[in-house]
């Protein structure tokens, strides 16, 4: 990687969901030299794997299209995929960041024609997909992966597969005996932005989700809604790929409970109504969803888009923490019980599918790497002493997008506040 | 400027050296292209195809760049000539990747690849690397209107980063709404107790900020310009105006509360005891000045019984009020009954709601509340009355144990959690004379920056009067270039929003004065150096492009000629599809750019049953939807000629009609979804390209054609599947209706 | 004022819920339910519950005293503590319910004749006498209360348990006469007489 150059008036960003790449991005414009470091094969992060966005219904994808344009024209950025942060030491101003740089077994030469993933036949669990799919083990993260590049699956290596995938590459990109890579460079400020991963629904016991088939995530539902997800979008439920026209939503699947997440994760009521609306779009009248719910949370001007939903007649809304699940196992259907709070109405309903609004948490333990102050949930204080170390998105709070994204740009000025005053220091 | 040189380069990688016969492909460029420098190379991305490249530019002189490879959107990194324009034509995605890779196809995919290579010729010769204009403003001042909490930060945060603001606040004093509050929310671990605001230190923070020029008193009478290079008039109350200039505003104008007058039935107006959230805090602001306890404001009894109502006024599906939540007002009530409960546990404090909505660490907040005992009850309220010991009594419904009638007596204090109105100026979507619907003129809000451009003196407002940005993935992003709006002017917001809000809005425009000053592009299409110019001696005046520019980038000068202000354009183009003279053009993207490409393709006469059909695909969406369905390998019709265009509002119809003339036998436009929820990145363009399509049919009935061969379609990114199954449909329409009666004219 | 007016007055008042915080067990945790009912969905009872423990937590913030402490629902609770287990706010769910039966019992409000409270009744006398058990008594004070005849129907339906009891060794037919109490029977009475008088004075009780 000789040709990272970085000074303590670089910008390391860490991460390269929605919230690093607009920080890598925005600093980039703003004239300040960026390594954007992402963990995964491809940036794009979780957003990517959503089929559409709420409010406005429309696709993560089209936002991300303009954000790898600027990108890829801003020659300020430096990306490294694969590149996993092990220690940060040092202060403002001065920082080293350590990383591991997994190997991807494909260099810059590859042009993404796909004759390696032809010559292979070995297949692997689809990330992309939550593992609802399988894929090629020479792969493209997904069709707008940045950079446009495949990857070998490490379980490849030292296979007859490999030389396959080897063999088929007509451009010498594919080099089997890349090694793990450990790099330190320089920083003067430091955006943390390595987002959230869902919570473990298996941790709710009485949902069985690691039981039942046909209880799933909310992430996982946004695969197969979406068209080019391991459905096509058609919604159907993993047990038997029967249409599932009949689907509750249970809201704070992990969220706002002391035995699980303390926070509110924010986001899951707007996920689940909008995840309604997908119902609506393949199933019209025939569609029937159920949000089970503790309080809708459609804050501010999302509560149009909830006054909508709820002008929707094939939505129902039941305010009930659902007490637990149980399976028909003759059918495959779930059966949901609990009470509805609102007049004590006890319920045992029949559902094709249930979806878990799953809960935020942050993806990586901050404290492990750095000296940075976190909250009870483990989330970066954004007011807490952590020299110029800045949270950035979801890995400062459970938010949504949109202020993922001016979280992601406050962040920035605040480290282009120090590194022009080293600027200023060094003359 | 230096002669033409044209150099083509064909790759053969990628299988295009199989599917495709690239000698062939060269010789097109060589002699239809008039290319001065053509080369095939079996590996054109490697780093000796892009040397042999950068070798020709260098030594050669090649200053236009023909590459036959894959999808622009690929390989940028390599393809990256700054100093010559370049076209690329898309061989790999669009021709051999959407075409069979059977025998029996060869033919229509190399008939496909040659048009695309005429038309990389043809582009070239139309455009040049674009030069900065020379105009561009320099200044790096930045101006905030509004001294809250949200512009004394984005200020302060300015100025930490080496830039001068100027601060310009309406009343006599900084610190806006947050000086009016007792306390505010806890804003850090542990999320349990209200906290100071601490707007005093932010206050003399600013005020002590040697790079801060704080107005006081003052508004913004006039505003002119562009980034870089605004003049702005500064008038005090006095009436003293002085000019300043700036290169980039932050419009932190903040909010009003909802005028709770117009909620009788909820007993505010009917008795001093029944306060808004603001007349709470100015009670417990005045109380704590005494020392005092807070009192019954009717006759100054203790209080004992205090109840909060939220969403007064908000969250109304009818319309009467505001229809949205404001999204602080849970917490805000609950640090209201903790004013009461800290002072005296024994005051009753009910907080009534329908959700309660307390996001992230709210829920901490939420539940030292109840521990406090502040009890909440889910329930609707139906009226608040007046009794006559002065108490109040409140009536509501229920919701958990269902009790349509629950009432609640001795109420000595009732609050009312009404929402932000966004303090946004005048919406200028209505016209100054506009009436409503009892014929009475529309009452304008006063104006915030005066702006003196053509659109209007205010930042567009999307919705509920909150100014208008991308929302989602760019919520910065207003329409108007190097204005940026902050706080709950763009969205209801609290305090930590609020801050978190201006800094990032800061950044923005300390962003954009560095690029305005070299004359770049903003977002989206950041860093782009070139800028519409139109011919003065063929403008007929008309205005359409002043009145259709997204961003408001178009005033009129003196002699009522239009004037570019580049510094507010954004390079869509919209005013060249406006402009029905075609004067507009821009370096590398003009009517001429594109319309030499439609007229390089070549027609077969209406005998070869191969019809051609023009696509002019967005940019931004509908193209790279392309490029995705080839990745994908899904066939699509091999009649298709694409154009990727800037965006569907800079499609000008002539375009439309050449293509008619010469052939064609049907044009496609793909663009971005418009409306309310518009997600075309110029806001306006897919909608203008609509209209302007709407009008489309006559040109038709002029020329004999059928309504059919101009088509419209709105598309998405993720369209992969959907967009080669529009082309086919409309392949197969056309071969219904026939060819085009104007082939070989 | 009108008993009617006081009445509404102290509707949504916090004085029961005060009350209760005061004199419950664990009835301070009652403030802090946020009303989801995942408590009254997990509990097996559920169904034979009239008014669930959400629903109970948000009558007592409501101010109904009577209808609460004369509720037959608390006494529904079995302690099988899957309420605690889920409550997403940890409230002691089994314990608040025991303790407002309790409570409802202490004001003589408890139903009378509710089987639970009178099971409890007996049970108390029965192991307060001497300190411990003394199994064939209890089980036959409880077939008897409701008279003669009610109760030996009642032990003849449940003959069957009873004669494998007495095989299995688990009850003594002779535990009228054999039935030994604790060594300081006399102790364990003043304990408890000190218990009394400290929850009394603690909750206010008449002595």
């Amino acid at each position: 990687m000789a040709d990272v150059v970085a000074t303590n008036e670089t910008i390391v960003v860490i991460g390269g969901g929605i919230s690093g790449m607009t920080a890598a991005v925005e600093a980039a414009e703003t004239g300040k030299d960026v390594i954007l470091l992402e963990r995964a094969p491809s940036l794009g992060g979780r957003v990517s794997q959503l089929y559409k966005y709420f409010p406005k219904l429309c696709h993560p994808t089209c936002g991300m299209e303009i954000n790898l344009r600027r990108l890829r024209g801003n020659r300020r950025i430096k990306v490294l995929t694969l590149a996993e942060v092990q220690k940060v030491t040092g202060e403002a101003g001065n920082y080293q960041v350590t990383a591991t740089l997994h190997p991807r077994f494909v260099n810059e030469n590859c042009t993404a024609c796909g004759a390696c993933a032809e010559a292979v036949t070995a297949e692997i669990d689809n990330p992309f997909d939550y593992g609802l799919s399988r894929m090629k083990a020479a792969y493209l993260p997904f069709t707008m992966a940045h950079p446009q590049r495949y990857v070998i699956d490490p379980s490849l290596i030292g296979t007859e597969e490999a030389q396959k995938a080897k063999d088929a590459c007509r451009y010498d990109a594919i080099d089997l005996d890349m090694k793990p890579e450990t790099v330190t460079f320089s920083a003067g400020a430091i955006i943390w932005a390595t987002g959230w991963r869902p919570y473990d629904a298996a941790k709710i016991q009485p949902y069985g989700y690691d039981r039942y088939a046909n209880v799933i995530t909310s992430v996982e539902f946004e695969r197969l809604a979406d068209t080019r997800g391991p459905t096509g979008g058609r919604i159907l439920r993993p047990s038997d790929g029967k249409e599932a026209k009949n689907v509750a939503f249970i809201q704070c699947a992990g969220s706002r409970d002391r035995n699980h997440l303390t926070h509110c994760s924010r986001i899951c009521c707007m996920a689940s109504l909008k995840q309604t609306t997908y119902m609506r779009e393949r199933f019209g009248d025939d569609a029937q969803s159920s949000i089970y719910y503790i309080d809708i949370r459609a804050i501010d001007r999302f509560e149009d888009f909830y006054q909508k939903v709820q002008a929707d007649s094939t939505v129902k809304f039941i305010k009930s923490k659902v007490a637990n699940i149980t399976e028909d196992e003759a059918t495959g259907d779930v059966i949901l019980h609990g009470v509805d709070t609102e007049g004590y109405h006890r319920y045992d309903n029949r559902h094709d599918l249930c979806v878990l609004a799953v809960g935020m948490e942050p993806s990586v333990d901050v404290r492990r790497i750095a000296d940075v102050a976190v909250d009870a949930s483990g989330f970066i204080e954004v007011n807490g002493p952590n020299g110029a170390i800045f949270g950035a998105g979801c890995a400062a709070n459970a938010l949504d997008v949109n202020r993922s994204v001016q979280s992601a740009t406050a962040s920035v000025l605040r480290a282009v506040q120090v590194v022009n005053r080293v600027a200023k220091a060094e003359g | 400027m230096a002669d033409m040189k044209i150099g083509a380069y064909v790759c053969q990688g990628c299988g295009l050296g199989e599917r495709l016969d690239t000698k062939a492909l060269a010789q097109v460029a060589q002699k239809e292209g008039k290319a001065h420098i053509v080369r095939e190379h079996e590996f054109l991305c490697n780093a000796q195809g892009v040397a042999m490249i950068q070798k020709d530019i260098d030594e050669e002189g090649v200053n236009r760049v023909v590459i036959g490879a894959c999808s622009r959107r690929a390989k940028a990194e390599a393809f990256h000539f700054p100093t010559v324009a370049v076209s690329r034509v898309n061989l790999r995605e669009q021709v051999i990747w959407s075409q069979p890779a059977t025998d029996e196809a060869r033919e229509l995919t190399q008939e496909m690849a040659e048009d695309y290579m005429r038309m990389g010729c043809a582009e070239a010769k139309k455009v040049v690397a674009p030069t900065p204009n020379a105009a561009v403003g320099t200044n790096k001042r930045i101006l905030v209107v509004g001294g809250g909490v949200t512009g004394m930060t984005a200020a302060l945060e300015a100025a930490r980063a080496g830039y001068d603001v100027l601060l310009v606040e309406k009343t006599a004093a900084l610190g806006g709404v947050m000086a009016k509050l007792f306390k505010r929310v806890p804003f850090r671990e542990p999320y349990s107790d209200p906290q100071p605001t601490g707007v005093e230190d932010l206050v003399a923070a600013v005020t002590n900020e040697p790079r801060i020029t704080v107005f006081l008193h003052a508004t913004t009478t006039r505003t002119s310009g562009a980034p870089g290079q605004f003049s702005v008039d500064i008038t005090t109350e006095s009436g003293q105006t002085q000019t300043e200039n700036v290169g980039a505003i932050v419009m932190a104008s903040g909010f009003t509360p909802y005028d709770a007058s117009r909620l009788p039935e909820l007993g505010y107006g009917k008795s001093p005891n029944v306060v808004d959230q603001s007349g709470l805090e100015a009670l417990a602001l005045a109380a704590a000045a005494k020392g005092e306890p807070m009192r019954r404001p009717s006759d100054g009894r203790e209080i004992k019984s205090v109840v909060f109502v939220q969403c007064a006024g908000q969250r109304d599906a009818s319309g009467t009020h505001l229809r949205y939540c404001s999204g602080h007002c849970c917490n805000t009530s609950m640090k209201q009954a903790m004013y009461f409960k800290d002072q005296n546990p024994d005051i009753d404090t009910v907080v009534l709601f329908t959700d309660l909505r307390t996001p992230g660490n709210g829920e901490d907040f939420y539940r030292s509340a109840q521990k406090k005992g502040v009890t909440f009850t889910k329930g609707k309220v139906s009226g608040v009355e007046a009794a006559g010991d002065g108490s109040a009594v409140v009536k509501f419904h229920d919701l958990i144990l269902d009790e349509p009638a629950a009432t609640m007596a001795g109420v000595d204090l009732v609050v009312l959690a009404t929402g932000q109105v966004p303090n946004s100026g005048v919406n200028i979507d209505i016209p100054a004379d506009a009436t409503d619907v009892d014929d009475k003129p529309v009452e304008h809000a006063v104006s915030v920056l005066n702006l003196t451009y053509r659109q209007g003196p205010d930042v567009p407002q999307l919705k509920y009067g909150f100014t208008d940005s991308h929302f989602i993935c760019f919520p910065y992003e207003t329409r108007r270039t190097g204005i940026y709006t902050a706080g709950p002017v763009r969205r209801p917001m609290d305090i930590a929003q609020a801050m978190d809000d201006a800094t990032g809005a800061a950044l923005k425009a300390i962003q954009e004065v560095e690029n305005a000053a070299l004359g770049r592009a903003a977002h989206p299409r950041s860093g782009d150096l070139s800028f519409p110019t139109f011919r003065r001696e063929g403008c007929t005046q008309c205005k359409r492009c002043t009145v259709e520019c997204p961003f408001g980038a178009i005033d009129e000068d003196e002699q009522r000629y239009p004037q570019f202000n580049e510094g507010r354009c954004r390079r869509c183009g919209t005013c060249m599809g406006a402009c029905p003279v075609r004067v507009i053009s821009f370096e590398n993207y003009s009517i001429d750019s594109v319309g030499s490409q439609i007229k390089a393709v070549d027609v077969p006469d209406e005998f070869s049953e191969k019809p051609r059909i023009l696509l002019l695909a967005c940019e931004n969406d509908a193209y790279p939807a392309l490029d995705m369905a080839g990745v994908n390998r899904r066939v699509s019709s091999a009649f298709v000629r694409t154009i990727p265009v800037r965006c569907l509002g800079s499609v000008n119809t002539i375009w439309i009609t050449d293509a008619l003339n010469s052939g064609y036998d049907g044009v496609m436009l793909m663009g971005c979804k418009h409306g309310d929820e518009y997600q075309c990145h110029f806001v306006k363009g897919s909608e203008l390209a609509a209209y302007r399509m709407s009008k489309i049919d006559d040109t038709l009935k002029n020329l004999n054609l059928e309504a059919d061969r101009v088509r419209n379609l709105e598309v998405a990114i993720t369209d992969m599947e959907r967009v080669p199954q529009l082309i086919n449909d409309y392949a197969a329409k056309i071969q219904e209706i026939g060819m085009s009666p104007f082939k070989g004219f | 004022m009108s008993d009617l007016n006081t009445t509404m007055v102290n509707e949504y008042r916090s004085n029961f819920l005060k009350e209760v915080e005061a004199n419950v067990e664990e009835g301070r945790w009652v403030k802090m339910c946020m009303q989801c009912g995942v408590c009254s969905g997990s509990c097996p009872l559920g169904p034979a519950w009239e008014h669930p423990p959400q629903e109970i937590f948000m009558m007592i913030r409501a101010g109904k005293r009577d209808e609460v402490l004369k509720s037959e629902s608390m006494w529904m609770c079995t302690s099988c503590y899957n309420c605690i287990v889920r409550c997403p706010r940890e409230l002691p769910i089994t314990h608040i319910m025991h303790g407002l039966a309790n409570y409802a019992h202490r004001l003589g409000l408890a139903p009378k004749m509710n089987p639970t409270r009178r099971f409890a009744k007996i049970f108390w006398d029965n192991i307060v006498k001497s300190g411990r058990v003394n199994e064939i008594e209890l089980s036959l004070r409880l077939y008897f209360m409701d008279g003669f005849k009610n109760g030996v129907e009642k032990a003849w339906s449940m003959k069957d348990i009873g004669l494998g009891m007495l095989k299995a060794r688990r009850l003594n037919p002779l535990g009228f006469v054999t039935h030994k109490g604790c060594k300081d029977t006399k102790g364990i009475h003043r304990m408890l007489k000190k218990a009394r008088e400290i929850e009394d004075r603690r909750k206010g009780f008449a002595a």
